[in-house]
């Protein structure tokens, strides 16, 4: 039995019905509709989305406009103490309510970092020691970033999820891998 | 050719049940509109969890328009994120909002402070017992999950957040009118919201 088959009949039995058999067959189709749509919903909440990159803040890493990402929220949901420097994260804007963000973590809480080593945002002697529950964002085209050299250390509350790999374009695409390297 | 019949077999023999196929929509309903939670600690006193009351307050609070619009105003009784702490959820009170100048109280080192956009200032009711922006400072707007709506539970608190002072009769609930009231008006006093352009 073919699908077309199968579809046809679906469609004949559908117009040989009566209209209030035919309403409550729509409605219940719109009623599955619904919570195949609150699934989707959920899934991307929870265990991770595609979402597509725009901006110039994450140059080289991030093309400007165009690439599709997977964010994985499932594994910062389950183990936030596995977030180290160096993984990209995905989070709130901490000055754009609404607005998500997407940056590398530089340092940890307790870490003592220079606020801005140009000099463009801060004496370059200037030093900062994060707090309890916050961490250090940048993004990796400092001259095109807004982040930490601008509003300081952001709350890990903020934090949504990470990065998990780029899809699309296909020829640069790649599972993201943690670059830090310690220099003893 | 008959193990892919059997596993065919097996698979259409398993059914999901309902419960489980329709407990997205279920899930979603429930926790993204009005929500009810219960209040612990005191730093909201004596608006929530009073010490006359023998119970802990439960409040229905409604997640929809502060997630989708993100709709607070001075004022209002909010639940937020922990900016410390994720797991922690804390109730307290919007006191300033972006470009605002506050006058802190004590554990903060400024004595004023311009709030910064995108950020709001929330204090507790109880400035004592109360982990707020004078310990952390100005917390940014998105961590605000959910706003306040009414109290569910004790049930002789039912609904009502501020008391009419007109109706109160005897001597205590005139006298908790009375500190709300000037609660209010102190907290009033510590802000400047007249922003100048320019």
């Amino acid at each position: 039995m073919t699908y077309r088959f199968w579809a046809s009949r679906r469609l004949a039995e559908f117009h040989s019905t009566s209209w209030s058999l035919r309403g409550r067959y729509l409605s219940r189709k719109c009623l599955h509709l619904l919570n195949l749509g609150c699934a989707i919903h959920l899934t991307a909440e929870y265990i991770g989305r595609p979402s597509f990159m725009s901006g110039p803040s994450m140059l080289p890493t991030f093309a400007h406009e165009g690439e599709v990402v997977i964010e994985n929220r499932l594994s910062y949901r389950l183990f936030p103490e596995r977030l180290s420097r160096g993984d990209l994260v995905v989070l709130q804007s901490p000055i754009e309510p609404g607005h998500i963000i997407c940056k590398r973590i530089i340092g940890m809480p307790g870490d003592i970092v220079c606020v801005d080593p140009t000099g463009v945002w801060a004496p370059s002697t200037e030093h900062v020691k994060i707090p309890k529950g916050h961490v250090w964002i940048s993004g990796d085209n400092a001259a095109y970033s807004r982040d930490s050299r601008e509003y300081g250390p952001v709350s890990m509350s903020l934090i949504q999820g990470t990065l998990f790999a780029r899809i699309w374009p296909l020829h640069r695409a790649t599972i993201f891998r943690n670059p830090m390297t310690f220099l003893d | 050719m008959r193990t892919w019949h059997s596993l065919f077999g097996a698979l259409s023999r398993f059914r999901i049940p309902p419960w489980l196929y329709w407990s997205p929509t279920a899930v979603l309903l429930a926790t993204s509109f009005y929500v009810p939670m219960q209040i612990s600690g005191r730093s909201m006193q004596p608006t929530l969890n009073p010490d006359s009351s023998a119970w802990r307050d439960v409040g229905i609070f409604d997640r929809f328009r502060v997630g989708l619009s993100h709709d607070f105003h001075r004022d209002d009784i909010v639940a937020l994120r922990s900016p410390e702490n994720r797991d922690r959820m804390l109730v307290k009170r919007i006191v300033g909002v972006e470009g605002d100048l506050v006058r802190t109280l004590p554990p903060y080192p400024d004595s004023v402070v311009r709030v910064p956009p995108g950020h709001v200032w929330i204090e507790g009711d109880e400035p004592f017992y109360s982990d707020d922006s004078n310990r952390f400072g100005p917390i940014p707007a998105a961590l605000i999950d959910a706003k306040l709506v009414g109290i569910l539970w004790p049930p002789n608190r039912f609904g009502r957040l501020t008391p009419d002072v007109s109706l109160a009769k005897n001597g205590a609930a005139y006298r908790h009118a009375m500190t709300l009231l000037q609660k209010e008006r102190s907290r009033k006093a510590r802000v400047n919201s007249i922003h100048i352009q320019g």
